[in-house]
């Protein structure tokens, strides 16, 4: 029978190249129905994009503030000018003096006027998200009745950082952008952006009454707990998730306690190599294994391609154990056994498997401690189908013999359900993240909305 | 009540009267997006085959025919399909899963794979060929 859900969370994702952004029912945690899960389709549709994806770019022109792909399409324009988009907020979002960052004067690559900072320019960016998500609830016959969303928005953990003070930045930033968004309107979701002189005096605006926006906060690792183990009969208390990102590697064990979901800070590990390291083990192997390509514009030109065609190369390097790539009218051949033989990337596998070694042996105790019978081990993130990654959730450690550790898959089966027909699977991962932020329940969030 | 407050849409209530299922537009709006991605694996199947068509000796040929596997194998998991059926294995006969070769009066009751069926989600795209097992 069809339920009715009677409120509906809304959570935002910052990715470091797109954002994205999911509702679901509040209530989804304790009756579970994938059907009523709604990405949102953030973009334009027709404009030969993935609409659920909006491109994390704001670009300062002559007169103009153009965002997402416009401001793409108009920094390669100029690139050849040194000019260049704000990129990255995730980046931003991860430091730990965010004020101090976002106080910062942009760039002059970035801002030539000199009139932004980059808090302004975020702001700028927030705002266009916010009317974008505007746009596509409008757009959705599901929430377009739907007077009010519990809001929140999804972060890597802030290692070692106050929490809670960096939420309360994040909170008034999202406040002004709504203020911003208020008097701009429609505007920001132009291809011609918005005029210099409208924006400053919006933000000056939205500055003289500031105001916070009420939302949460829930970090990735237990989102990603969330999707993976909603409508299981059978979740465990205990996880460990491994995040393969482009910049970290981060593991991080998590433990139920009544409704909460908590994580197990002794777990709690990042290395610094991951995605973009990987990237440039395979990038170096090739080269060194194509001769003939040995003047310097020769192996430039083969780094370029590589770095280019990086994604399908890993998929097939990773899921087939080979990839070959067409350069200059020659097949070049990629092996994965021939990765594993680089000395970095064995420094890098015996470093993983220790951090990951460690967290399974906290999680073990964890859930040995709690009388518990079952770890659940997963994967994330754009580095989670590489073997070694699977082999290591795979990975029983020694005396837990009384505990079951079940991998589950990186795309959960409920994804598959019969309602999407087939066609949310392939596009999962990549909305992960923001659809687990608005499965999980209070419990499991870092920062609860003030309500 | 911790919420955004939308400026626009129906002022009558939290929800609608009815609660709908996943819409055809979301639907289509995913496989869309799916096939964005698919595209590409595409484009690069035709440059390979042309790559075979071509193709004047032996190591050529199998070059271009191992480019136009992994494009075809690129694509086919960006839209999300699958292969099912252990080519070799036995399993009891379903006329919704299986292309039965040379069938009898009577369906068997076992049969054996002899080609591996493709799915997508649940749906069946392509059913596994198969033999009446001896």
């Amino acid at each position: 029978m069809t339920h009715a859900p009677e409120a509906w969370t809304l959570c935002i994702d910052f990715g470091t190249a797109f954002s994205k952004a999911a509702v679901a029912p509040c209530d989804a945690w304790s009756r579970f129905d994938p059907a009523m899960v709604r990405p949102l389709m953030l973009g334009e549709r027709d404009i030969g994009a993935n609409v659920f994806l909006l491109e994390s770019a704001v670009f300062v022109d002559e007169e103009r503030i153009l965002f997402g792909p416009a401001a793409i399409e108009r920094a390669e324009a100029m690139a050849s000018r040194k000019r260049t988009a704000l990129r990255s907020f995730k980046t931003l979002l991860s430091v730990s003096d965010l004020d101090r960052a976002l106080n910062t004067a942009a760039a002059g690559s970035i801002d030539p006027h000199r009139l932004f900072s980059m808090r302004d320019l975020v702001v700028f960016y927030l705002a266009y998200l916010l009317a974008a998500i505007e746009r596509a609830v409008a757009a959705d016959p599901i929430l377009a009745p739907v007077e009010n969303f519990e809001r929140r928005y999804a972060a890597p953990a802030w290692r070692g950082a106050d929490s809670a003070g960096l939420h309360n930045v994040v909170v008034r930033l999202f406040g002004e952008a709504e203020a911003v968004a208020e008097v701009v309107g429609e505007q920001l979701l132009s291809v011609r952006g918005i005029a210099i002189k409208s924006a400053r005096s919006a933000l000056a605006a939205a500055r003289t009454t500031p105001r916070v926006l009420d939302m949460g906060l829930v970090f990735e690792a237990p989102a990603a707990a969330a999707y993976t183990s909603i409508g299981l009969e059978d979740s465990a208390a205990h996880m460990v998730v491994i995040d393969v990102g482009a910049g970290t590697t981060d593991i991080t064990a998590l433990a139920r306690r009544g409704k909460r979901m908590e994580e197990l800070p002794e777990a709690r590990i990042t290395l610094k190599q991951a995605g973009d390291f990987i990237d440039r083990v395979i990038a170096n192997c090739t080269l060194e294994a194509t001769p003939w390509a040995r003047s310097q514009a020769h192996q430039t030109a083969l780094w370029n391609a590589l770095m280019r065609n990086m994604r399908d190369i890993k998929d097939s390097v990773f899921l087939d154990g080979r990839a070959m790539l067409r350069f200059e009218g020659r097949t070049i051949n990629i092996a994965m056994r021939d990765i594993e033989k680089d000395t970095d990337f064995r420094a890098f596998l015996r470093e993983l498997t220790r951090a990951y070694s460690r967290s399974l042996e906290v999680v073990r105790a964890a859930a040995l401690f709690a009388n518990r019978r079952e770890v659940q081990a997963i994967a994330v993130g754009g580095g989670s189908s590489a073997p070694f990654v699977q082999e290591l959730i795979r990975r029983k450690p020694p005396n837990s013999a009384k505990l079951h550790f079940t991998p589950r898959p990186a795309t959960p089966e409920w994804a598959h359900a019969r309602e999407f027909r087939g066609n949310l699977a392939p596009v999962f991962p990549q909305l992960a993240i923001a659809i687990g932020g608005a499965l999980a329940p209070e419990g499991m969030l870092a920062v609860a909305p003030a309500r | 009540m911790a919420a955004g407050k939308r400026k626009t849409g129906d002022t009558s209530g939290k929800r609608g009267p009815k609660a709908k299922r996943t819409t055809p537009v979301l639907n289509e709006a995913l496989a869309e997006a799916a096939w964005l991605e698919a595209d590409a694996a595409l484009a690069q199947a035709l440059t390979a085959f042309e790559l075979l068509s071509q193709a004047d000796t032996g190591r050529e040929r199998s070059e271009a025919m191992a480019l136009l596997d992994q494009a075809l194998i690129r694509a086919v998991r960006r839209r999300g399909l699958t292969r099912f059926g252990a080519t070799g294995g036995r399993e009891p006969y379903d006329p919704a899963r299986h292309d039965l070769a040379e069938p009898g009066e009577r369906p068997p009751r076992t049969v054996c794979i002899v080609g591996q069926g493709v799915m997508r989600g649940c749906e069946i795209l392509a059913p596994a060929r198969v033999r009446k097992a001896p």
